[in-house]
């Protein structure tokens, strides 16, 4: 499929990162010479230099034979232009990045189908749901939410002295003893691997596991983490994410404090944000940190837009006595490091935004992907469609890719960890774990 | 300043207050006072129309000229107002009709005079009508003028206020003013109906209702509201009630939108505050009585709305309750109504502010660095509002405190200065001690009556509209500014888009600094 992407910055190159290695035949298209010069010597797309507002720009760049138009540049305002101007057609799917959430309370007047978008999508607010789910499950570093929410991919570091230090993952297995439990990729010294019944988990190891939502206390256990309830989180930076975090907080009846540098924009979050406090400060100032308690706060969230300061203001409040602590970065070159100086929960831009458009780019049977953040592996929701050859065939049977796991099935609403004895049904919908180099042939196994 | 136009608009208000005194002259020609009130009624007529005929008409007036002219209009009318009292041969005192005329329009119900009914059938109704036709100017002033002008953060009373659609000065109050006043009479007339059915006769009924919605407090009995069945009292009680609440609220109820006053902050603050003092009056009467009965919750409530909403109708001499009770009752003759109700006082959203921003400050010493927005039922107020408010507030309290001086300085003593000038000031009318429900204000001598009546007006016109007349470069200056050279002109529209681009918080918010990675993938 041609898929064109207007804006080369942070998002637009993430995506088409991700489209270009799953063989979608991607235009980038971007006024800056110099940042499309980097996108084309970098990844295997073609790149357009003009306006994504202009329409002679955008059919040099061959909207007409495109499936989606993907306008993602850093203005919302630019995004909708965009995709107005290129007229409605059949198969050409139209997703704008929109993140002011003015547009999202205009009501009737500012729906997208009046400016020909098909999709909106807020990577800002995606984000900061993202980080509101990290926070109710204290320990974990990753969350995803499958099947509407019953089922649950978390991210957990294995406590050195916890129930699964040490063992392999079969005897784990008979003593968990149910299906509703399974880690599906274990990263260790910086590479990922799909374990068998033989791994051993090791302390410090980052394991994934696929949960049913009432199990996830229980993997939280195993790897050594004692339940918390959240009631009290400060937030550092004026960033959109941070508002929208700090907004959904106030909506959850949790007790929010933001520190924002600025003035003005300090002004601007009292106002908007009726329930949290807002302190004038500087998210570094350990003085201020100390005075506001940020030692009892339940978590601390490092939304500055400048990496940097994110980094050392969470440092601050990790040696401060902050048990969770979530850290924003842009740069994903980062996030290794920020992982080797214990800043285990990191959250990704980018990677949030990347994770919405790719979402809704594979259409057909798939039901949700998710993009690990330092590492290519995808966990990718199916619909097991009527006509599907696998169905009736027993799982052992069946050849997957070699970097590929069949994490779960669910059916009518139940989640079951397969066996080799089981097989799939029409209407189920299997959640799979895929490195990068076998996304493109688990994809061919489930067609819509 | 220019002195023709607002003469002008002085000349129209004081050839309305010549109408306005027509059905009590015709009832006065009856009672055998023609010469009198013919007198009365042509003083203001003639100036009226000399002023109005011989100055320019001015369609767009100045923020400023308005002032003056509520100023010097407010003062035309109680003067002239005045003049009933003596040319009937009511009273003889100059000091004692001021007092009563000003009690009138300012719709603060004070009375100087002993026996409400051996005064002429004709001075009662004018009493009433000065009371309504004061209720009038109060909404017009209190939602649509001092709003505008911005005076003591009046810019709360009238959020919503209808007919609010253009910029100009004069169409803006006309309009919201002729929708408000639609109200004001419907409501003044439902009341009258519904004394009528209550077995009211038909010339108290007029003049009850008349004196109830404008929060006035004239009545024609000397027992007051104390005279009629318990019936008629209930609905006084609401009609005082719904009188100080805002115009603005009522209009939307009337078309339709009756929800917006249960969802307006305000207008809860108002009601848990009757709720509350009323409940404790009831309870230290009971107990001071000795009894709880139901006959104590009409007399409990019924002062406290009525000294809530600035009434002043009496059904029981609260200056005799319980000293808690009267110190409440204090309380809330300091607070008053609801902004743009004709009620007086400081004003419940007033109340409102001052107190959300008091315990913003206290929250300000836990969190020594927080930012924190002052808000009134979750709707933020801007701080210019709230320093406006906090001005008005230190106002309110030096006039008081100079007016309770200056009562004692004359003889009276601590309880009746203090309220009376309170109850002036708020424009209640009865006070506490010598000043109480079942007595008047006959036994003060005229500089205490100019005193109060001057309180009367100040509280009435909140201030500045009283002492911006007092400021000589009001009437020196012209304060038309000349058309500036077009250079300047287009120099400030850029301004202005700037600024208003600026305005919008979230556009100006910074994306991520780094669109592009500095390093490879």
């Amino acid at each position: 499929m041609r898929i064109l992407i207007v804006g080369a910055g942070e998002v637009g190159y993430h995506v088409a990162e991700r489209l270009a290695k799953e063989h979608h035949d991607v235009v980038v298209i971007d006024v800056d010479r110099d940042r499309l010069d980097y996108v084309e010597s970098h990844i295997d797309v073609a790149v357009v230099e003009g306006s994504g507002v202009n329409l002679t720009v955008l059919e040099s760049a061959g909207v007409g034979q495109a499936g989606m138009l993907l306008a993602v540049t850093s203005v919302d305002e630019v995004n909708l232009v965009c995709c107005m101007s290129v007229p409605p057609r059949r198969g050409l799917t139209k997703v704008a990045r929109v993140s002011n959430p003015d547009f999202y309370r205009g009501g009737e007047a500012l729906r997208p189908s009046r400016f020909g978008v098909d999709l909106l999508i807020n990577p800002e607010r995606e984000l900061a749901l993202e980080t509101f789910a990290l926070l109710e499950s204290t320990a974990a570093t990753d969350l995803t939410l499958f099947a509407g929410g019953a089922v649950q991919l978390i991210g957990l570091t294995v406590l050195e002295g916890a129930p699964v230090d040490g063992k392999t993952l079969r005897e784990i297995g008979r003593r968990v003893g149910r299906r509703s439990l399974l880690a599906v990729a274990i990263e260790r010294d910086g590479d990922t691997l799909i374990p068998d019944g033989e791994t051993v988990i090791q302390a410090f190891d980052h394991v994934y596991a696929i949960a049913a939502e009432d199990e996830i206390t229980r993997a939280m256990g195993l790897c050594g983490y004692s339940p918390t309830k959240l009631t009290r989180v400060m937030i550092a930076g004026h960033s959109r994410e941070a508002f929208y975090l700090a907004k959904l907080l106030e909506q959850h009846g949790i007790e929010g404090t933001v520190l924002i540098a600025d003035p003005e924009m300090a002004h601007e979050f009292a106002v908007r944000l009726e329930r949290t406090l807002i302190l004038r400060g500087d998210s570094t100032d350990v003085e201020l940190l100390e005075f506001e308690g940020v030692g009892e706060t339940d978590a601390f969230v490092a939304f500055t837009d400048e990496d940097e300061m994110n980094i050392i203001s969470s440092l601050v409040a990790r040696d401060l006595g902050v048990k969770q602590i979530i850290t924003l970065l842009n740069r994903t070159d980062y996030l290794p490091l920020a992982r080797r100086i214990g800043l285990e929960t990191a959250v990704s831009p980018r990677i949030s935004a990347a994770n919405a458009i790719l979402q809704h780019v594979r259409r057909g049977s798939i039901q949700n992907v998710t993009v690990f953040k330092d590492s290519d592996a995808e966990v990718i929701d199916f619909i097991v469609s009527a006509d599907n050859p696998l169905i009736g065939r027993r799982l052992e049977d069946i050849q997957l890719p070699e970097h590929a796991i069949l994490a779960t099935i669910v059916r009518d609403e139940k989640m079951m960890i397969p066996r080799g004895s089981d097989s799939l049904q029409a209407g189920d919908e299997a959640i799979v774990f895929a490195l990068a180099d076998a996304v493109p042939d688990v994809t061919e196994l489930f067609p819509s | 300043m220019r002195y023709g136009e607002i003469l002008h608009v002085l000349g129209g208000l004081l050839m309305a207050v010549a109408v306005a005194m027509i059905p009590a002259g015709v009832l006065g020609a009856l009672e055998g006072m023609w010469l009198g009130w013919l007198v009365s009624l042509l003083v203001p007529g003639f100036l009226g129309l000399a002023f109005f005929t011989l100055t320019p008409r001015e369609v767009d007036l100045s923020p400023r000229e308005a002032l003056a002219i509520v100023g010097l209009g407010w003062l035309g009318i109680v003067l002239t107002g005045a003049l009933p009292f003596l040319l009937t041969g009511t009273t003889s005192s100059v000091a004692w009709a001021i007092f009563e005329s000003v009690s009138g329009f300012t719709t603060t119900g004070a009375t100087v005079f002993a026996v409400i009914e051996e005064l002429p059938a004709s001075i009662l109704l004018w009493r009433s009508l000065s009371h309504w036709i004061g209720g009038m100017g109060i909404i017009v002033l209190g939602v649509a003028i001092l709003p505008l002008i911005g005076v003591g953060g009046a810019q709360l009373f009238s959020a919503e206020a209808p007919g609010m659609t253009t910029d100009k000065v004069q169409p803006r109050i006309a309009t919201t003013a002729r929708l408000l006043w639609g109200v004001y009479l419907a409501m003044t007339v439902m009341l009258g109906v519904a004394y009528l059915i209550l077995g009211m006769s038909f010339f108290d009924a007029v003049n009850h209702a008349m004196s109830a919605l404008a929060t006035g407090g004239f009545s024609t009995r000397t027992a007051s509201m104390g005279y009629y069945s318990p019936a008629i009292q209930w609905v006084t009680m609401l009609a005082m009630f719904l009188a100080g609440v805002n115009f603005t609220l009522h209009y939307r109820t009337f078309t339709g939108h009756p929800r917006e006053m249960f969802r307006n902050a305000e207008w809860r603050w108002y009601l848990a505050s009757v709720l509350a003092v009323s409940t404790i009056c009831f309870f230290a009467l009971g107990v001071s009585e000795g009894a709880f009965s139901f006959e104590l919750v009409r007399r409990a409530s019924f002062s406290v709305i009525s000294v809530h909403s600035t009434t002043g109708f009496g059904t029981s001499d609260f200056a005799a309750w319980p000293i808690v009770a009267q110190v409440l009752l204090l309380g809330l003759m300091f607070l008053g109504g609801m902004g743009g109700s004709t009620g007086g006082g400081f004003k419940v959203i007033r109340g409102a502010v001052v107190t959300q921003h008091v315990l913003d400050e206290i929250r300000k010493v836990l969190h020594p660095r927080a930012v924190i927005i002052t808000r009134v039922g979750g709707k933020p107020i801007r701080e210019d509002l709230v320093l406006k408010v906090l001005a008005f507030l230190a106002m309110y309290m030096a006039t008081h405190a100079v007016g309770t001086l200056i009562l004692a300085a004359l003889g009276h003593d601590l309880v009746t200065a203090l309220s009376a000038s309170l109850a002036a000031l708020s424009s209640i009318g009865p006070g506490l001690g010598e000043v109480g429900p079942a007595a008047n204000y006959g036994h003060m001598d005229a500089p205490a009556l100019i005193t109060l009546s001057v309180l009367m007006l100040m509280g009435r016109l909140e201030f500045y509209t009283l002492l911006v007349l007092l400021i000589p470069s009001t009437w020196t200056r012209t304060h038309r500014t000349p058309r500036p050279p077009r250079i300047w002109r287009r120099e400030r529209r850029r301004a202005l888009s700037r600024a208003g681009r600026k305005a919008d918080p979230m556009s100006s918010w910074p994306s991520h600094p780094q669109e592009i990675p500095r390093s490879g993938p």
